[in-house]
């Protein structure tokens, strides 16, 4: 089975300080892997360790996104593209670059997070099934493949569903669906002599949206800590209007 | 202007009308719900076993043939899945997960960004918007609106096995009073030593992704935080949550919030209004102690 799995760098986010207008700093932050597309990649290799076949990654990023792909690859992903030209998120632009790559194989599923930890936008999966016109299925908790179809288990709220998809499709995955694995010192060896294919991308931005600012909310709290046992009359006394 | 709704959680769409109510003419798409009708819309389209592929291909129809100015998706699943396909459909840019929108010419709109830490105001003229669920108290109209059901197609996706999960009750996003609890409760047995303060105080009780999602101390429905409910209460309670940003986007609307957490350095503490420093086992008793009196 032939798997793609799409594979998203982002900054890592607790490291992100404010300046004095609240603002991100967003200089030098460490680089790492999507907490969702960490899922995916941990999803994708699963399905090939049960039914057989190949894994490939796709990361639309930028030079520094080799560290990410290795850390995929340590994973259990076996060949892997690097597309640079990535400037800022917009799905678009991003659904339009991976689909054109996408389309260079064939592929039976194409996995993917359901919402990325940074701009947790959540419309790739969607995007990129319009592009490639094929079915599209998100926030899968449980996958199992049959021949030409898949059982796919989906979380809401509710209830958990469970559709029958032909193949090729595009599949989103929550973050319940496994626990992704952490790779052994020998196989992050291994992967950091791995070759990765860096193509260069041609990303169509057109910018119509305007950034007016990029701020921390407003914390207006008070921020009374007490400390040393200290603390409970007063809090007691604050919630006695509830009572 | 012009505005169409959708969503497959008539909750979601009833709040999404009411904050456009005014604003502009709203019609709305969404699973059946008779109490739909009453938030002010002019028309409301109701379907009946909707999937991604015959509503986005009723949508996309619905959409150009009514020459909507603005279309709103709520952020479901389904919803931001059909976003996606319309958008390239329908070659409309869409917009993620707004929480607030002014139209003044161009729209200018809200959304979290960096994983909640961040909110970014943007100024665009995209038409298509995915909604992010609470954006504000659904409230009823006036007016009643016209109701049409449609009729889809018979969708190429077949459902094999529906299971229902365990919700309990009431909606965490109407409280007035919650304690939420996080991972420094230990167990879920010890949920047990925390009742006392949730009867004594009359709240609903809630909590961070990992008591809800990966531990299932509490039910799925009472999550807090960015991808789980927004929560506004008159008072917010955090009994051992760590307060990571992810966790603050989902109480940002709460009038008071008191954390007690036994590190000092949580950050927690730098997005409350009341800390105790201390381990909840202790300080929980000595409160509702103090509350009873
Ligand atoms: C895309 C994405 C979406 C997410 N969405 C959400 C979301 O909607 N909601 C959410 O909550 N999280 C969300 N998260 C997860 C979030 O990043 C945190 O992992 C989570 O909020 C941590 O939960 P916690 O505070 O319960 O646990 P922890 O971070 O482990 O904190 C436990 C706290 O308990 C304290 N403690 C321990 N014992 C005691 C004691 N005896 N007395 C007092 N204090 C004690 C500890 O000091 C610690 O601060 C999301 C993450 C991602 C990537
Ligand atoms: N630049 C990217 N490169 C590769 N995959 C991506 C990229 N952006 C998003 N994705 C994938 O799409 C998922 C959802 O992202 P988003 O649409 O940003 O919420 C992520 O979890 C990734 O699997």
């Amino acid at each position: 089975m032939d798997i793609a799995v799409l594979v998203k760098q982002t900054v890592d986010m607790d490291q992100i300080k404010l300046n004095d207008e609240n603002e991100p700093i967003m200089d030098n932050l460490p680089l790492k892997m999507d907490i969702l597309s960490k899922n995916a990649v941990e999803a994708a290799v699963q399905l090939k360790e049960k039914y057989g076949g190949k894994v490939t990654g796709i990361i639309f990023g930028t030079e520094r996104s080799t560290s990410t792909m290795k850390e995929a690859y340590a994973m259990g992903v076996d060949e892997g593209t690097v597309i640079k030209g990535y400037k800022k998120s917009d799905p678009m632009v991003t659904a339009g670059v991976i689909a054109e790559e996408l389309r260079k194989a064939k592929y039976d599923i194409i996995i993917l997070g359901d919402q990325s930890s940074d701009s947790y936008s959540g419309l790739m999966a969607g995007l990129i099934a319009s592009e490639l016109e094929i079915n599209v299925i998100t926030n899968a908790i449980n996958i199992e493949i049959k021949d030409n179809t898949a059982d796919i288990t989906v979380e809401s709220e509710n209830e958990d569903v469970t559709v029958e998809t032909d193949l090729p499709a595009v599949v989103s995955v929550a973050q319940e669906i496994n626990e992704p694995r952490l790779p052994k010192v020998m196989q992050i060896m291994m992967a950091g002599k791995k070759n990765i294919n860096i193509v260069d991308g041609n990303p169509k931005y057109e910018d119509d949206t305007k950034i007016i600012s990029d701020k921390a909310p407003d914390s207006q709290r008070k921020k009374i800590i007490y400390e040393d046992g200290k603390g409970i009359d007063e809090i007691a006394k604050i919630l006695k209007v509830v009572k | 202007m012009k505005a169409l709704v959708f969503s497959d959680e008539p909750k979601n769409a009833r709040e999404i009308i009411t904050y456009l109510r005014g604003k502009m003419d709203i019609d709305a798409v969404s699973q059946e719900d008779k109490e739909l009708v009453e938030y002010g819309a002019d028309t409301v389209y109701f379907y009946r076993d909707g999937f991604v592929d015959n509503l986005s291909k009723f949508l996309a129809d619905h959409i150009v043939k009514n020459k909507y100015d603005l279309v709103f998706i709520s952020s479901t699943n389904l919803g931001r899945e059909l976003a996606g396909l319309l958008s390239f459909k329908l070659k409309m840019k869409c917009m993620p997960e707004i929480f607030y929108l002014e139209n003044k010419g161009k729209n200018i709109t809200k959304r979290f960004f960096h994983g909640g830490k961040t909110v970014v105001e943007e100024e665009s003229n995209l038409r298509m918007f995915t909604v992010s669920p609470g954006i504000c108290d659904a409230e009823k109209a006036d007016k009643k609106s016209e109701v049409r059901n449609v009729s889809l197609e018979k969708s190429i996706y077949k459902i094999i096995n529906v299971k229902s999960k365990e919700t309990a009750g009431t909606d965490i996003r109407n409280a007035k009073v919650i304690v939420s609890i996080g991972r420094g409760l230990g167990s879920q047995e010890n949920i047990e030593k925390v009742m006392p303060l949730v009867e004594t105080l009359h709240a609903e009780i809630s909590g961070s992704r990992p008591v809800c999602l990966d531990y299932k101390w509490l039910s799925e429905d009472k999550q807090v935080g960015l991808s789980g409910k927004k929560v506004r209460p008159d008072f917010y309670i955090a009994l051992g949550i760590s307060g990571q940003i992810q966790h603050i986007a989902g109480i940002r609307g709460s009038k008071t919030i008191i954390a007690i957490n036994k590190d000092k350095s949580a950050p927690i503490f730098e997005e409350c209004d009341y800390g105790i420093v201390g381990d909840l086992f202790t300080v929980v008793p000595e409160l509702v102690e103090k509350l009873k009196k």
